[in-house]
């Protein structure tokens, strides 16, 4: 199996490039040759994803959430997964190349860098642990698709005030529809981004003898998460439009990845595993 | 094939002399019993840009003279040049129509409504029994290749008047227009158009406001909508989500501050400002106000450029089903001669089998006759096989159309198939 497993790795990076050229192409492409065929393309390719984190999860007795490497790989599928979710239920098929090229870095940085680990610590074994490190990561996943989005947006509006009909005011679907699927992939990314909290905040003192509520990471994730909380109530409450909320949840995300990138790296932290 | 093609249109005459010879519906009706004296055969296509006959003539020649004659008779036109009327005989005379079905020919490439008019056309002919076997095919392959344009190709896409423009603008701004409001100001042809795309694209609420209050009841009228006194046309700003300028003003007539303030009102909601008037009716100034959409008539002309340049490389796509079409057109028409020649030659050796077994009938039994018949019929069927699939072959796939009527034309005279009596029943009594 460690063979497959091997090939399957190795396989992964080519299999997200092709799906990735197909959505390119297809974008720069006006005469919409591979309309139908990228998305089978997503689809084999999320199939060989799946049947990846499975085998490892059978090989290696644990799910694939004990380095950083494994979990670039479970991004990069939540990111694809998403989105292919969200292609089917809106149809709008003209944006995949952008989304699809964060889930080919992630999977390459992954591929290149995985270890195989047999021994992990018990806590990393632990279902909870599992259940919260994956809806984080689908919560991230979300939260980068809304800020894709929301670049659309941004240079569609750009485009838009300075009269400019190019490639990106032919090919991209209106700012109304971008704007509903950035705020829609907000919405979904801060309900799995709550349930990881309500999960890490009722097991993590249980299975961590140190735990505190003033280390770093909490902190900073609890700061992104009101963030988000408080952009989700302006939109409902005060009918925030377009620019606005598109430039509030870029703004979340810039301070997630930068809250991330500081608590993992700098921060002495028990939220820390590998 | 002996068809003719007869066309004034936008490239070979000036606007002065295709308005004088343009044909209304029931001018049509009225010159069709005219061209039936010279034509077999005919349909009369008519518009603003074009008008064009194509017919079979009476007569095996191949004389156009009779049927411009004839037009001019029930058209009068004095400043007429003979290199106004452009003729089209046989397989040129199918291709031109097939272009024109397709929209290539078009003074605007790709023009829609050119399909619906030479429909119209052949229905009219149809209707006065102007049509036969040969129109039949040929106008219906014609519209065939029409739709497949439409559908096989992007000829027909993308906004080619500024007005239609405008509207896909604004769909790029708002997923869908049934839940937006717009106003139209300008009761003008400009106006109508632009008012009547964005009813087509289904607007939920239309609004007009014009100087002259009627011509905004009229226009309001039409398209199942409101009007707003043009006085009161500033305090209403806010209301709507698109707001369409179309009128004669010499000055601006939304200023910086009129949408400014709309802006305010709709709690930074965005509003899409379209100026096709010439000279302009809004303030430019107001693109740099944050959710606004501003955009006049220079700009809108870049997309109507880009999509006709679109709609000119689609052109050779288009050409390449004209071709496709043709052949099979041309592959139908030559079974036309042959077809008959067959059934006269299976005919003939019909008539002398049943003949030659109407002589033995009573002088054999009946099982010797039925065994007679059955190997009379195997030997006819197997002698006319290898005549009968080469001539359909030659047809079908041969484009040489002479060929196949010098090979009918050697058939018929060798069996001397043109006499119905001859046989060589009375041989054996001679």
């Amino acid at each position: 199996m460690t063979q497959a497993l091997y090939v399957i790795n190795l396989l992964l990076p080519f299999a997200y490039l092709l799906t990735f050229l197909f959505y390119a192409l297809d974008f720069f492409n006006e005469k919409n040759l591979f309309t139908n065929s990228k998305r089978i393309f997503l689809f084999i390719t999320l199939l060989i994803h799946i049947s990846y984190l499975l085998l490892r999860t059978i090989e290696f007795d644990h799910p694939p959430i004990t380095n950083k490497f494994e979990i670039f790989s479970i991004l990069a599928f939540a990111v694809s997964f998403s989105y292919f979710i969200l292609e089917l239920l809106t149809d709008v098929r003209g944006t995949g190349a952008f989304i699809i090229l964060f889930a080919l870095i992630f999977q390459v940085v992954s591929s290149l860098f995985i270890e195989n680990n047999y021994i992990v610590p018990d806590v990393l074994r632990n279902r909870l642990l599992g259940l919260h490190v994956i809806s984080a990561l689908l919560g991230y996943s979300g939260i980068t698709i809304s800020a894709v989005y929301g670049l659309l947006f941004l240079v569609l509006y750009k485009n838009l005030k300075s009269s400019r009909f190019g490639l990106i005011f032919n090919r991209l679907p209106s700012l109304e529809i971008l704007e509903k699927l950035s705020f829609n992939s907000l919405l979904i990314g801060f309900v799995l981004f709550t349930i990881a909290i309500i999960i890490g905040i009722t097991w993590l003192p249980t299975a961590f003898p140190n735990f505190s509520y003033s280390d770093p990471k909490l902190i900073g994730t609890a700061l992104v998460w009101i963030i988000y909380g408080a952009g989700i109530l302006s939109k409902f409450l005060a009918n925030w439009y377009g620019k606005k909320v598109i430039l509030f949840s870029l703004t979340g995300f810039i301070l997630a990845v930068l809250s991330l990138i500081l608590t993992t790296t700098l921060a002495t932290t028990f939220h820390s595993f590998y | 094939m002996n068809l003719i093609g007869i066309t004034i249109n936008h490239n070979n005459s000036p606007i002065e002399i295709r308005e004088s010879l343009h044909l209304s519906r029931n001018e049509i009706v009225e010159f069709i019993p005219l061209l039936k004296q010279v034509l077999s055969e005919g349909v009369v296509i008519s518009t603003c840009n074009r008008t064009e006959i194509f017919g079979l003539p009476i007569t095996y020649s191949l004389n156009t003279s009779s049927i411009v004659e004839t037009l001019l008779r029930y058209k009068p036109v004095k400043e007429t040049k003979p290199e106004f009327f452009h003729k089209y005989f046989s397989c040129g005379a199918v291709k031109h129509l097939f272009k024109v079905a397709s929209g290539i020919d078009s003074l605007v490439i790709g023009d829609s409504q050119i399909l619906g008019q030479v429909k119209d056309a052949f229905e009219i002919s149809e209707d006065m029994g102007f049509t036969g076997p040969v129109f039949h095919r040929l106008f219906g392959t014609a519209i065939k290749v029409g739709k497949r344009a439409i559908k096989e190709t992007a000829i027909g896409e993308g906004a080619v008047t500024v007005s239609y423009a405008a509207v896909q603008v604004v769909e790029k701004i708002f997923s869908g227009l049934d839940k937006k409001s717009a106003l139209v100001i300008g009761a003008g042809e400009t106006g109508e158009l632009a008012a009547i795309n964005l009813k087509d694209k289904g607007i939920s609420k239309l609004t007009i406001s014009n100087r002259s209050i009627e011509r905004a009841e009229n226009l309001a009228e039409k398209i199942h909508g409101e009007i707003i006194p043009f006085q009161f046309l500033n305090e209403h700003l806010h209301n709507f989500d698109i707001i369409i300028s179309a009128t004669s003003s010499e000055n601006f007539i939304i200023n910086y501050a009129d949408v400014a303030s709309a802006v305010k009102k709709r709690r930074g909601a965005p509003i899409v400002l379209m100026d096709i008037a010439v000279p302009r009716d809004i303030d430019p100034d107001v693109r740099k106000i944050d959710n606004v959409f501003y955009n006049d008539m220079d700009s809108l002309k870049i997309i109507v450029d880009q999509n006709l340049q679109k709609r000119r490389n689609e052109i050779p796509v288009v050409e390449k089903i004209i071709m496709e079409e043709m052949v099979g057109f041309f592959s139908w028409y030559n079974t036309l001669e042959v077809v008959p020649t067959i059934k006269s030659l299976r005919n003939f050796f019909d008539e002398i089998r049943n003949d030659e077994l109407d002589k033995i009938k009573n002088k054999i039994s009946e099982d010797d006759f039925s065994k007679i018949e059955d190997m009379t019929r195997r030997l006819i069927g197997r002698i006319l096989h290898n005549p009968t699939v080469k001539l359909r072959e030659l047809a079908e796939n041969g484009n040489d159309i002479q060929q196949v009527t010098t090979k009918s034309i050697i058939l018929k005279e060798l069996f001397n198939l043109n006499s119905t009596n001859d046989n060589g029943k009375n041989i054996e009594e001679k």
